[in-house]
């Protein structure tokens, strides 16, 4: 017999959402799931390029090619540095993240924008600007500096978002539970934050294996750099491709370790009461030290790459500043760009799509497929394209727009589907359901409910593609179309030649292309409910 | 306008989920489908509304076929207001805007002042949606659906997301806004009090079969079997053996509600309410007993009371005068009223 007032022994019922998730498995989007994985197989189209010229090549000489003093060499230097900028971008990032998000700092508001911005320039732009200024930044030292400076956003803006959103009760009550602040601190906040702070390290490991122009700036060996000599001083394709492997291995690794770190990382909530807002921590004095920080961050990693490019623009002197060149070129940029990330957000949809209304093991399939892309960096991608079009295309495309696009495409993928993804969260089918019930048609559904909500959020990824496109240099270089400049090609052939003043100008260029869109970015993910958040 | 469904299956891959629901909600009233997680209610709302097909089976509104029979009427064109679980106000657009979203844009305005009157938020319409509170906000998902003058309003567990003191209110009110325009309504909760303090009708839905369909006081008091019975509130289960009309127990000899099929002699399960027991002094009753523990609410007790006899399990007591009474304390049981009995196991 049961005891309790008044409650039957209903089931508990489960939670809305999953519900509705489930509910849809019965209709098989069978079109979806062919559009998907068409998309998922092009896009890992260079995996294929790496195992049929593996395979090709015989395990021998691949062999032979990896197992040299070398390749040993670039592994070091790889690791050492990954090591080094991941911890420091780690700490860097979670402690602006925190002061920003958790304390009463002073001017937290244009800190928050401040410490983003580095985002909008190009890592070979931030090492030109040091490496120009003074010799002591080169090798090790330099790269440590350069990339820590120029990647740590990529920490910063997932544990900040991740504090944002935190339960602070938990402190609350690991403080009443007898903890200091100090305990409390590792145990807790920094609890909250490590799913965040994990995912952050991996983005920053996937982008220093993937960088090229500043670490070749800098006289700094690493795979991505000697793969590029190989391949394009050598033409030594086999050596490349061998390398390459090594180089995408040591990328999925990465990505199994951070997944496998992640599932430990779960985070429950009892209730589903609402949230109070996020209590600040006071500061006092420490508000001092806590702006000289700041400052100091942003003077190193946003003053001196911009401070620099100005400097060489305006004392330059030997060749009078062209504002044709810099104009084309920026058109083409532009036109490049803004192409990749309209065929990326377009190609991003039909996954996005299947990946938030349906369930399954195909969806899982697909999805987990595409995230491999990420240990792909863009020179791999490259050579792939080259690859297929001179072996199996007779040339076609090859350094083509066309070629350029897709190459694009395939490598910014994982940033359009997070941003789909997102959009696509924000019209659940429920909301589509009620329209269809207050009597519209599905063209009106389509008008008034889905587009609307959908918009913004498919306008994000297609500004983070064109964000990530206009400051791409790798890829680039070795795709863009016989006699065009883009800003980036342009930029990196006067740089080459030492022509610092007239290379100034087009990383200003970029910079200020690519800033307008990271706004942009920032103010829609901040207006994402936090409702949301919670759900995905 | 009255709805008839008929014989409703529908699956999901290998697992039925509806197995032939038959139910009938006549014009105007207010009949809630009650069932445990899983049991098919949702589905079953869904397949009213249209946003799922059945396999078979009929759906007829207002003596129309809307489903069955090679007949297909789309979502947009059955006349039907629908109410979700998180009110699910359209984000991107204010109160006003989520009103009028199904009215022709001529008729726009006049109707939704109205209608923002009618809740007693007039002047909450630029407001948007995550601005509101959650009652709030499932007043207007209600007067949205009913805005475009619907034939019929389903309701799928609007009150599960409000607060528990917030809930009580939102129901009264949804209720007489219903009854103001005379609206045929099905409600789907997994929630008997709101089940029978809202309904008209009750349809219990279990494994996506209808186990029992009546008035509120017909399912609490005269349950199918003895999973509703502990289903739709607290059951003492009794064993008696039947003697003519009334059933021998240690609660003394009971009059029994219906007694169909069951032989005289054979041993029977009997439901006996926590209401129906009384408390008196000790020595007056035709049981005596000690209090277990009492959990004392106000309006009422509810008190755990073993009896004297041999292996008998302890009752569930619900008094409303006694007030608090000290476990240990001694005290006499009366029943009142008569029970409703099935065979034993």
């Amino acid at each position: 017999m049961t005891a309790a007032l008044g409650q039957a022994p209903a089931a508990p019922s489960d939670s809305p959402t999953a519900r509705r998730a489930r509910r849809r498995v019965g209709d098989r989007p069978l079109l979806l799931i062919a559009l998907s994985a068409l998309v998922a197989a092009a896009v890992l189209l260079p995996l294929v390029f790496l195992l049929v010229q593996a395979q090709s090549s015989g395990v021998d000489t691949i062999a032979k090619l990896m197992w040299r003093r070398l390749t040993a060499q670039l592994l070091w230097n790889t690791v050492q540095l990954s090591v080094v900028v991941t911890a420091l971008c780690a700490v860097i990032g979670t402690g602006a993240a925190w002061l920003i998000e958790r304390t009463d700092l002073p001017g937290r508001r244009i800190w928050a924008v401040l410490v983003v911005v580095p985002m909008a320039i190009p890592d070979f732009v931030v090492s030109f600007g040091w490496a120009s200024l003074s010799t002591w930044v080169h090798g090790f030292r330099g790269a440590v500096l350069v990339m820590t400076l120029a990647v740590y956003p990529l920490v910063y803006l997932p544990v900040a978002a991740s504090l944002r959103n935190a339960d602070p009760a938990q402190e609350e009550v690991s403080r009443s539970l007898g903890a200091g602040r100090l305990r409390t601190f590792w145990r807790i906040t920094i609890g909250q934050a490590r799913v965040a702070i994990l995912g952050g390290c991996l983005l920053v490991v996937l982008a220093l294996l993937a960088e090229y122009g500043a670490f070749e700036i800098l006289g700094y060996q690493t795979f991505t750099t000697e793969i590029f000599t190989e391949f394009s001083v050598s033409f030594n394709v086999p050596a490349a491709s061998a390398l390459s492997l090594v180089l995408v291995a040591l990328g999925m690794l990465v990505l199994a370790a951070e997944s496998a770190g992640r599932v430990r990382g779960r985070i429950s909530r009892v209730d589903r009461g609402a949230q109070r807002a996020t209590g600040r921590h006071r500061l006092g004095w420490w508000a001092i030290p806590a702006l000289l920080a700041m400052a100091a961050l942003a003077a190193l990693a946003l003053g001196m790459p911009i401070g620099s490019a100005i400097y060489w623009w305006v004392s330059s002197t030997n060749a009078p500043f062209t504002g044709v060149s810099i104009l084309d070129a920026a058109l083409h940029t532009a036109a490049y760009s803004a192409s990749a990330a309209a065929v990326t957000t377009l190609a991003a949809l039909p996954v996005g799509v299947l990946a938030v209304r349906h369930d399954g093991r195909v969806r899982r399939l697909i999805e987990r497929s595409t995230y491999l892309v990420m240990a792909m960096p863009g020179l791999v991608i490259a050579l792939a394209l080259s690859y297929f079009s001179e072996n199996y295309g007779g040339g076609l495309w090859y350094q083509t727009a066309p070629m350029l696009v897709v190459a694009y495409s395939v490598l910014f993928f994982p940033l359009a589907l997070v941003g789909v993804r997102a959009s696509v969260a924000q019209a659940p089918v429920g909301l589509e359901d009620i329209a269809r019930s207050l009597g519209q048609s599905r063209i009106k559904v389509l008008l008034r409910v889905t587009i609307p909500l959908v918009g913004p959020g498919l306008a994000a990824a297609f500004c983070l593609v064109f964000l990530s496109a206009v400051t791409e240099l790798t890829a680039t270089l070795i795709l863009v179309p016989t006699g065009v400049q883009t800003l980036a090609t342009q930029f990196w052939n006067y740089q080459q030649n030492l022509a610092y003043g007239q290379a100034a100008p087009f990383a200003l260029a970029m910079i200020v292309i690519a800033a307008v869109p990271s706004y942009l970015l920032g103010r829609f993910f901040d207006r994402l409910p936090a409702r949301k958040a919670q759900q995905s | 306008m009255n709805v008839k469904i008929s014989a409703l299956h529908k699956g999901f891959g290998p697992h039925p989920v509806l197995r032939g629901v038959s139910l009938e909600v006549p014009q105007g009233t207010f009949t809630a489908v009650l069932g445990p997680s899983g049991s098919g209610k949702t589905t079953l709302l869904r397949a009213v509304a249209g946003f799922g097909r059945p396999e078979e089976g009929t759906i007829e509104i207002g003596g129309r076929v809307v489903d069955g029979d090679g007949v297909f009427v789309p979502p947009s064109r059955r006349g039907i207001g629908y109410v979700p679980q998180e009110g699910s106000l359209f984000p991107h657009l204010d109160i006003a805007a989520n009103i009028g979203f199904g009215l022709p844009r001529g008729q726009r305005k006049a109707r939704v002042a109205e209608l923002l009157e009618l809740i007693g938020m007039a002047d909450l319409g630029h407001r948007y949606p995550h601005q509101l509170s959650g009652g709030q906000q499932q007043r207007v998902a209600l007067v949205r659906a009913l805005a475009p003058g619907p034939s019929l309003v389903l309701l799928d567990e609007p009150f599960s997301s409000l607060d528990a003191g917030l809930r009580a209110s939102v129901r009264a009110d949804v209720r007489e806004i219903l009854r103001d325009f005379d609206m045929t309504a099905i409600l789907v909760t997994h929630d008997q009090d709101e089940a029978l303090s809202m309904a008209d009708q009750v349809v219990v839905l279990r494994d996506g079969v209808v186990v029992q369909q009546g008035a509120p006081q017909e399912l609490y008091d005269n349950p199918a079997d003895q999973r509703l019975a502990r289903f739709v509130g607290d059951a003492n289960l009794v064993i008696g053996v039947l003697a003519g009309e009334k059933v021998r127990s240690v609660l003394g000899t009971l009059p029994t509600r219906a007694v169909d099929g069951l032989d005289d002699g054979s041993r029977v399960t009997a439901l006996v309410r926590p209401e129906q027991i009384k408390i008196l002094p000790e020595g007056d009753g035709d049981l005596a007993g000690s209090v277990v523990s009492c959990e004392y609410f106000g309006h009422d007790t509810l008190l755990s009371i073993t009896p004297d006899s041999d292996g008998a399990d302890p009752l569930i007591v619900r008094t409303g005068f006694e007030g608090s009474l000290p476990v240990g304390t001694r005290v006499s049981l009366a029943v009142s009223g008569a029970v409703t009995v099935w065979p034993a196991a």
